[in-house]
């Protein structure tokens, strides 16, 4: 799936989605909801926190 | 180099403010009067005039060749970071400014910035800084992060 592709599901930009995996940008609990279920798997499978 | 739209957006924003004021200023202060002549309203509206044209043809220009794109989370947040410097610098120049008032009035100082051109080129200046620092704060938080 690309960057765009998943923003367009998610409602954000691409550029977000790229800083959220570059570590530049924590996204909120509701983006970070609907990435896990666009990957139809937990959230704590998507997101860790150091 | 990943620039999105906003990105883009702000530079151009950023130039067009340091061009335009930024010569406008040099000539008002150039002659290193802090007193120097008020402009007449007309121009005052023409330089202005030029900011929203030059704005507005950069904007057309960067939106024909990226998608235009509607803010989201990230944008907002950055946004508001910006907002918050720049409200504390112009704060700060603010009460700088009523300061020297005060202390002109209190101590019949006359100095040259409170008067009337000095106060109208200072509080322009003033602006225009805490323009540029809202642009280069999203710019850096864009870069760097948030």
């Amino acid at each position: 799936m690309s960057q765009q592709t998943l923003a367009d599901k998610v409602g954000v930009t691409r550029q977000t989605i790229f800083a959220i995996e570059k570590d530049k940008y924590s996204p909120s609990l509701e983006v970070a909801f609907k990435i896990s279920n666009v990957f139809k798997t937990p959230l704590e499978d998507v997101f860790t926190y150091d | 180099m990943n620039m999105s739209y906003k990105e883009k957006s702000l530079i151009a924003s950023l130039g067009v403010t340091l061009l335009l004021f930024g010569w406008y200023l040099y000539g008002a202060f150039s002659n290193l009067s802090l007193n120097p002549e008020l402009p007449g309203f007309i121009e005052i509206i023409i330089l202005i005039v030029w900011v929203v044209v030059l704005e507005s043809i950069i904007q057309s220009v960067l939106a024909i060749k990226d998608k235009l794109q509607l803010e989201d989370e990230r944008d907002k947040l950055i946004e508001k970071i910006s907002y918050r410097y720049s409200y504390g610098f112009l704060s700060v120049c603010i009460w700088f400014l009523m300061v020297q008032i005060l202390l002109d009035t209190r101590f019949d100082n006359h100095l040259m910035l409170t008067t009337p051109y000095g106060m109208f080129h200072f509080l322009l200046l003033f602006f225009v800084l805490s323009e540029v620092i809202r642009f280069g704060t999203q710019l850096y938080y864009y870069r760097k992060g948030v």
